[in-house]
């Protein structure tokens, strides 16, 4: 199996010197392709800071992230915008569309930053919205959808660039047990067809049950690594 | 498409807002307008007043004539000059002109005057002359049977020597071959009045000035008028490298004081209109913050799915061109017919002005193109301009801190 991330010695401290919080105190995984992974652990034990350094949207203090090989460290500013667009999908906890835009334009956005011709991003918009289980409201703004039906959306629009990669930051925590539910076999029933990778952070215990390999994380630390 | 989709809809987010940022840009684009149409009104009515009044468009002269007339400084080729200026399309019309100054007589006293030789034909094709007489009649070519030429003076000249229309002017000057200059000559008209720059003039036509001082065939000036006035200068300067012995001078270098002080009057009303607009897009700018504060969370976001920082920046300028150039299109609409009415009618002077003879009781403005284009194309780039300080901070957001975890 191919490596498609790897975090080596990660440290990553906030706060001033007095008040210095030890976030991720040198973590070193390796996720391959095709794995549903779960990063599990209390409050405060630095799942979405690993997720965030993984991404690329924070740097660490220390350690080095590879995503597919490449050192993301090494990248410009615009390099790393570009792997983020091409390699990685984002699902946040608040869902984090674009109010403006309609359920299919927040789709079709990301591919619009990819250069997709018109033609072929309206057709893929189509074919995600169906995935989701959203056909017929793709005409609709963030505003006029329920939380669940949002959530469908941020997985649309995370997929809908082909990424190597989906980071979900705590996708299930504002939504009902019944959509969870829903949507987690969406995103498995992706992981197994298109063989994607998935990493999770989660409190929540039905990704748990889903997840192929769970991660567990205290005080910054990787406490426990169990793959299923 | 998307992306100007997104930028209309983000200046639709907050309409209210959107509204007072637009109307205070279109005050800005209108009042700035409305300024450089009556200052270009003004200056473009100035400058027809001495240019049609006297020094035409452009000048020809022979060498430094212009700063250190003598009498002996004549253009002698005339037909080819003529022939130059017939066969340049610019040129309108044109009329050659003789100089010198002159003691002259009245019935028992004298004054010092200026004579200017004239062609009576060419002249009204260049200049108003025939406009300012008060009384008396334009002069032709030719001597009187008596075998004297007509003479048209000057205001102030003939209350100085108490002559008027029909009374003998005795002329005393120094000829180009140095000879004693001095003739008869019979008032056929008085010009303009005391404020006229040629209140001291006396007016020959030009054969007899040539003859009074002992010219022949020469004269000493060209003065023409050119089909577009805004375009002398390139056409003085393409007549210029056509008649390299000879001098050639638009109206702003025989005008060079006035020039000056309109370029400066100008610069000083610019500096002041961009300080208007200045003072507008202020405002604009700390509308435009406040909007990318708001969506700071938004701005992270789309850096996080792959948004390169650029695009964030060219989505604010986006946004703030399409709202300023909404603005302009809304203050064009607005003060289009009323820069029409003030270059048609113009504002009622309580007082008339005077200039040259020629009153003047309407301040006017000016409705061109121009009028309308510089200011829409000031506001847009001043909008772009503000908009880059918003757009990088949009740009410098960390998708980290925007969506508010670690």
């Amino acid at each position: 199996m191919t490596k498609v991330i790897e975090t080596r010695d990660l440290l990553r401290k906030f706060g001033s010197e007095e008040t210095e919080v030890i976030a991720l105190d040198h973590v070193s995984i390796d996720i391959e392709e095709g794995e549903f992974t779960a990063i599990i652990g209390p409050s405060g034990s630095g799942k979405t800071t690993l997720l965030h350094l993984i991404g690329g949207l924070d740097e660490p203090d220390s350690g080095a992230v590879y995503l597919s090989g490449t050192n993301i460290a090494q990248m410009s500013g615009n390099e790393l915008s570009d792997f983020r667009r091409d390699h990685i999908g984002f699902i946040f906890q608040a869902y984090n569309l674009i109010p403006v835009l309609s359920a299919e334009e927040n789709i079709e956005y990301i591919m619009l930053l990819q250069g997709v011709p018109a033609a072929k991003r309206k057709a893929r918009v189509q074919e995600m919205l169906a995935m989701v289980g959203l056909e017929g409201l793709g005409d609709r703004r963030p505003a006029h959808l329920s939380g669940g039906q949002q959530q469908r959306v941020a997985v649309a629009r995370a997929m809908a660039s082909n990424p190597d990669i989906i980071l979900a930051d705590e996708p299930t925590a504002n939504l009902d047990s019944k959509t969870g539910i829903s949507l987690l076999d969406v995103m498995r029933e992706l992981n197994e067809q298109q063989n994607m990778t998935f990493v999770f952070s989660t409190h929540d215990q039905k990704i748990m049950d889903r997840a192929t390999r769970l991660i567990h994380l205290r005080d910054g630390a990787v406490e426990k690594d169990e793959r299923k | 498409m998307l992306t100007l989709r997104i930028a209309f809809r983000n200046i639709l987010r907050q309409k209210r807002r959107s509204l007072l940022t637009g109307l205070s840009m279109t005050g800005g684009y209108m009042l700035f307008v409305f300024s450089f149409s009556l200052l270009e009104g003004s200056y473009g009515n100035l400058i027809d007043i001495f240019t049609l009044d006297n020094t035409g468009h452009v000048q020809v002269h022979k060498d430094d004539y212009l700063d250190k007339p003598k009498i002996y400084k004549s253009i002698q080729d005339r037909q080819q000059l003529e022939k130059v200026l017939e066969g340049n399309p610019s040129v309108k019309s044109y009329t050659p002109r003789v100089f010198s100054p002159a003691l002259a007589y009245g019935d028992d006293k004298t004054s010092p005057a200026r004579v200017i030789g004239i062609d009576p034909k060419r002249e009204p094709t260049v200049s108003r002359l025939e406009e300012k007489i008060s009384s008396g009649q334009y002069f032709g070519s030719n001597p009187d049977a008596d075998g004297y030429f007509e003479a048209m003076i000057g205001h102030g000249l003939a209350i100085s020597l108490k002559v008027d229309v029909g009374d003998e002017l005795v002329l005393i000057s120094q000829g180009a071959d140095g000879s004693i200059a001095n003739d008869i000559y019979i008032v056929s008209a008085i010009i303009g009045n005391r404020t006229s720059f040629d209140r001291m003039a006396v007016y020959l036509p030009l054969g007899a000035a040539q003859l009074f001082l002992s010219l022949g065939n020469d004269v000493h000036e060209y003065a023409m008028l050119v089909d577009n006035k805004r375009r002398n200068l390139e056409i003085a300067a393409e007549l210029q490298a056509t008649l390299p012995e000879l001098t050639v001078s638009p109206w702003q270098e025989v005008e060079a004081t006035f020039y000056r002080t309109m370029q400066s009057d100008k610069q000083s009303n610019h500096f002041m209109m961009g300080l208007i607009v200045f003072i507008v897009f202020i405002g604009v700018l700390n509308t435009v913050l406040m909007s990318v504060l708001e969506r700071t969370r938004e701005f992270g976001v789309l850096r996080a799915i792959g948004a390169r920082p650029d695009s964030l920046v060219r989505l604010i300028t986006l946004e703030t061109s399409i709202l300023a150039m909404a603005s302009v299109l809304v203050g064009l609409v607005l003060i289009s017919p009323y820069i029409y009415w003030v270059t048609e009618v113009g504002f009622l002077i309580p007082e008339p002005i005077d200039m040259s003879g020629i009153e003047f009781q309407h301040l006017k403005g000016e409705f061109s193109l121009r009028v309308f284009l510089l200011p829409m194309a000031f506001i847009l780039a001043t909008a772009i301009v503000i908009s880059i300080p918003p757009g990088i901070r949009a740009a410098r957001i960390l998708p980290k801190e925007a969506l508010g975890s670690h």
